[in-house]
């Protein structure tokens, strides 16, 4: 099989050096690594690239397998170990920042190739709409005089639901260390919570909550993107209402380490067609997800500046010492 | 009458010839994945997703409804057949039942799992038809303190699955309890009990656990004493079909399941392992045949059978009318749903009738196929027990790994699924019953991160327990549960002394 | 045969239980001592095991007091030979995921040690069964429901 992967991967090289003016370097089969049970939101990021991938034709064999566990953790230490194989790509995103840290993983995110940056989705901030509090400066107010009393409901602990109310805490000035922030299982109890009244404010993907916001039983008071949203236009951002802070729940491929230029490039070059590909433009439509697309150098400085926020939010909370 | 008028017309969308074809599709691949351990609705209907983008969307959602219900049929077989329940719901399911299947009563064990399914999914669906924005008002009044004391609840009624040693029921709940707390705790997101082993953080997963003690232990306890007490399966004894007399000692569990399971079920984080558990211990408490119990009760399939799949249907409550995924497979309709889309929640009923109402008539749709599909079935299913046991065992841990490995392919499931069979078989050696231990690793986590949020809300005060009235209420009858047993005795003594 | 495990009227078995049950209960207790993160509001992660580690404890002393007088249930004589068998199956199921040695063969084995276990003499024949077993379970897997189940090189001519 090693021998195998070599002599694919010296083909590649001599046939890129064949074709060197041509536009896209090939891959011919790829292996995508989901790093989570199947269901989750990163297998359905990676059985759609299958999907794109094959129907448009870029790749003849795609494989989707999943590794399970520690937030992702136990998936990229796999593929830190696949060193040199410039057939695997792995799906990853935000969420995985935070778990590194939270889980005190050995393995972490500069270990690996960055490729490419594909979907983002934008968080909203809302509050039951019998809530006194009408925009985010009202919130703000309110957990300036007592963080304790404003309760937060959002995904699991560490997730980017929890790093949104930290950020938003730390930019109006409150206690960021002090927020009552609660994590449920799913956005099905959060919603739950809030539709309840049980909470001030609820925390969660656009996507979650769209329904009752569009039912107007949650109003918004916040989106984190750096616009307003296609789908919800009357939702300020919070930039707009002079809170100095912009959030994206990203999802990514990455690759093993130790690719040499050209392995790179031809898997830089794959994603890149795919991610413009009508395939890939309609299975985007279909699951509301927006396109992020980012490459190469400018997704790796990206990843960075991602990762040195995250760490120093998740130390200034408490959740890591 | 609106309501009415709506259902008709959806029965109509839902007979048409492709949607029958659709649910038919549905219930066949649900029961057949629902069958295999570990590969339960959920992850089917995740597989199917990408299958479907170019369906229609009232064809594929039938679908995924004919999958979700046919693999809550589908999980009793195997609980009953191979006590290997392949999802925690058929936990309750597997306790009589695989005593009933060994005995020769695998016939009416799965007759009346099939046929409570069916009286359960019936009025369940008629319940989300008709009832749906009612229980919806109540279910999100739920407090995280109202869920706490509802598992209080559950944790009283465990007691019924303690044999007869208190200490060691107790043990082996206790135990369970602890491997509970394993993995990253959800409120802190730090990790308790990993000593350091990535695979530890996700936590002990339920059915490696209950597949481990059940399945693997029992193959191990019965290859130990082949020789001086082999142990005898009789594939059929008596009628395959229920007889008169289990059908008197059905009807009752069918109808007190149901009404565990819907309402719970439609909780947003009631789940369908609670009521199960308090179908299980309400039966044992009523049965008139008690010393059966433990040895093969119709009433103890009877009842957690319909709860479960009354629970199923409870759901769909949250998950159309408010667009509240409560269970993995609920989420993952969801996801079918928003492929299309369609946001589920108060306006879909107003903005897409045809679509929901053909759903709901869908769901009674297939109901009947699946009790049409699975009667006939029980002959055939009944007959793998006639395998010769050697093979029989052996094929029972060839599916119990294939389950494990599905869901997580790594050799520390492995590990531990051996680990636990092993410990399984000890157990039985010392008489040590092994359900509590599953219903502690269920129950532990759900309460402790219940009353945590509680507490996080009301900023540590313990009273708010007490103030709300549906958690006063629950743990009253929790409390009036645990002494009710001790009053009875004494009350039995007192009319002794009287006579 | 009642009376044959008790040494000095204690019941080996339940003393034994009861001793692991408080490792377990300390181990459990340390865990949570050793907790860094706590809840800024209500009660912190810790307080669950400290709770567990009690019952464990008093179960425990509950067990000992056992020992002393009614013990536990007399076990019935184990085949080991035959527990040997399942057991080695088991053992090599692990280590043949864990090295790469594929599903296939995990499955031919476990199949034959299990039916050997359990009492067959035919060996070939229920290996043979096992990975007839195991190919058909894998490529179902991989064909119908696209999801890969543990390779190794045997697998890897079917993909």
């Amino acid at each position: 099989m090693l021998t195998s992967i070599l002599k694919r991967t010296a083909l590649t090289a001599v046939a890129l050096a064949a074709l060197s003016t041509a536009a896209f370097a090939q891959v011919n089969e790829l292996k995508i690594m989901a790093p989570a049970a199947p269901g989750g939101g990163w297998d359905g990021t990676a059985r759609s690239m299958q999907q794109a991938l094959t129907t448009a034709g870029i790749v003849k064999s795609v494989q989707v397998n999943n590794v399970t566990g520690a937030g992702g953790t136990i998936g990229l230490a796999q593929l830190i170990g696949a060193k040199g194989d410039g057939h695997q790509l792995m799906v990853n995103g935000f969420v995985m920042v935070g778990a590194i840290l939270l889980n005190k993983s050995p393995v972490n995110l500069t270990q690996i190739t960055p490729i490419a940056r594909l979907t983002a989705e934008a968080e909203v901030i809302v509050v039951p709409t019998e809530s006194p509090l009408k925009t985010a400066k009202d919130l703000a107010e309110r957990l300036k005089a007592d963080p304790a009393k404003v309760t937060w409901a959002g995904g699991s602990a560490g997730g980017t639901d929890h790093i949104l109310a930290a950020l938003f805490a730390q930019a109006v000035g409150a206690d960021a260390k002090k927020i009552n922030y609660i994590p449920f299982s799913g956005g099905g109890e959060a919603l739950a919570a809030m539709l309840g009244g049980r909470v001030t404010a609820g925390v969660s993907g656009y996507g979650e909550f769209e329904g009752q916001i569009k039912a107007g039983k949650l109003r918004v008071l916040a989106v984190s993107s750096s616009k307003r949203l296609e789908n919800a236009p009357d939702a300020p951002t919070l930039k707009e209402q002079g809170i100095d802070l912009e959030l994206l729940n990203w999802r990514s491929v990455v690759a093993p380490p130790g690719l040499s230029a050209d392995q790179t490039k031809a898997l830089i070059d794959t994603v890149e067609k795919m991610a413009k590909s009508k395939e890939w433009q309609e299975i985007l439509k279909a699951r509301g997800w927006d396109d992020a697309f980012l490459a190469g150098a400018a997704f790796e400085t990206f990843l960075k500046a991602e990762i040195e926020r995250v760490s120093k939010v998740m130390t200034e909370v408490g959740l890591v010492k | 009458m609106d309501t009415l008028l709506s259902l008709l017309h959806g029965f109509g969308v839902a007979f048409e010839p492709s949607k029958l074809l659709f649910c038919l599709i549905g219930v066949f691949l649900g029961t057949a994945v629902g069958v295999l351990p570990g590969i339960g609705p959920a992850l089917t209907v995740a597989l199917l997703l990408p299958v479907t983008f170019k369906l229609d969307p009232a064809g594929s959602l039938i679908m995924f409804a004919g999958i979700y219900y046919g693999g809550m049929y589908g999980g009793s077989t195997t609980a009953i057949l191979l006590n290997a329940p392949g999802e925690s719901a058929s936990l309750a399911t597997a306790l009589e039942g695989s005593k009933m299947a060994k005995a020769g009563r695998g016939g009416p064990a799965l007759a009346t799992s099939a046929i409570g399914s069916f009286v359960a999914g019936l009025i369940a669906t008629i319940g989300l038809a008709f009832l749906a924005p009612l229980l919806v008002e109540l279910a999100v009044k739920f407090g995280p303190w109202d869920y706490f004391a509802l598992m209080i609840v559950a944790f009283v009624t465990v007691s019924a699955t303690f044999g007869d040693s208190p200490l060691r029921g107790l043990t082996s709940l206790f135990l369970g309890i602890a491997l509970g707390l394993v993995g990253i705790d959800k409120l802190t997101g730090q990790a308790r009990l990993t000593f350091g082993v990535p695979e530890l953080l996700n936590g002990v997963e339920v059915t490696t656990l209950a597949v481990g003690l059940f399945a693997v232990g029992e193959a191990f306890y019965v290859a130990s004493k082949r020789f001086r007490d082999p142990e005898e399966i009789i594939p059929i004894k008596g009628s395959l079909w229920m007889t008169k007399q289990d059908w008197k000692r059905s009807w009752a569990p069918w109808l007190r399941g149901t009404a565990f399971g819907f309402p719970i079920g439609a909780l947003p984080a009631g789940g369908a392992e609670v009521p199960t558990f308090l179908s299980y211990s309400t039966e044992r408490r009523l049965c008139k045949y008690p010393d059966e119990f433990g040895k093969g009760a119709i009433e103890g399939v009877a009842g957690p059978e319909a709860a479960n799949n009354a629970s199923a249907a409870g759901t769909l409550v949250p998950l159309l009318t408010l667009g509240l995924p409560t269970s993995a497979t609920a989420a993952i309709m969801l996801a079918g749903f928003q492929q299309y889309g369609l946001n589920p929640g108060p306006l879909l009923f107003a903005e897409k009738p045809d679509l929901v109402w053909g759903l709901i008539a869908s769901l009674f749709i297939a109901n009947v196929m699946l009790v049409i599909l699975n009667l006939p079935l029980i002959g055939l299913w009944v007959r793998l027990l006639a395998i010769p046991q050697p093979w029989l065992y052996a094929g029972i841990l060839v599916f119990a790994t294939m389950g494990t490995l599905a869901v997580n392919g790594s050799p520390a499931e492995l590990t531990m699924l051996f680990l636990f069979g092993f410990l399984g078989y000890l157990m039985r050696r010392y008489d040590y019953p092994v359900a509590p231990m599953v219903v502690g690793l269920i129950l532990g986590p759900m309460a402790e991160q219940q009353l945590r949020r509680a507490l996080q809300i009301s900023l540590g005060d313990p009273m708010i327990l007490l103030e709300n009235p549906i958690s006063a209420t629950l743990l009253g009858i929790a409390f009036l549960a645990l002494i009710a047993p001790f009053l009875m005795q004494g009350l039995n003594k007192f009319k002794a002394a009287e006579d | 045969m009642t009376n044959d495990t008790r040494t000095q009227g204690a019941n080996k078995p339940a003393l034994l239980v009861g001793v692991l049950l408080l490792i377990v209960a300390a181990l459990v207790g340390y865990d949570a001592s050793q907790q860094t993160i706590t809840s800024t509001y209500g009660v912190g992660p810790t307080a669950m095991p400290y709770v567990v580690a009690t019952g464990l404890v008093i179960l425990g002393l509950a067990h000992f007091v056992v020992a002393f007088r009614e013990g536990l249930p007399q076990p019935e004589h184990a085949d080991n030979k035959a527990l040997l068998w399942i057991v080695g199956g088991q053992i090599f199921l692990i280590a043949c995921i864990a090295l790469g040695g594929g599903f296939i063969l995990a499955i031919t084995v476990v199949f034959a040690c299990t039916a050997r276990g359990m009492g067959r003499q035919g060996l070939a024949i229920d290996a043979a069964i096992g990975f007839v077993l195991g190919l058909v379970i894998f490529l179902v897997f991989a064909k119908v429901l696209t999801l890969i189940l543990p390779s190794g090189p045997l697998e890897r001519l079917f993909l």
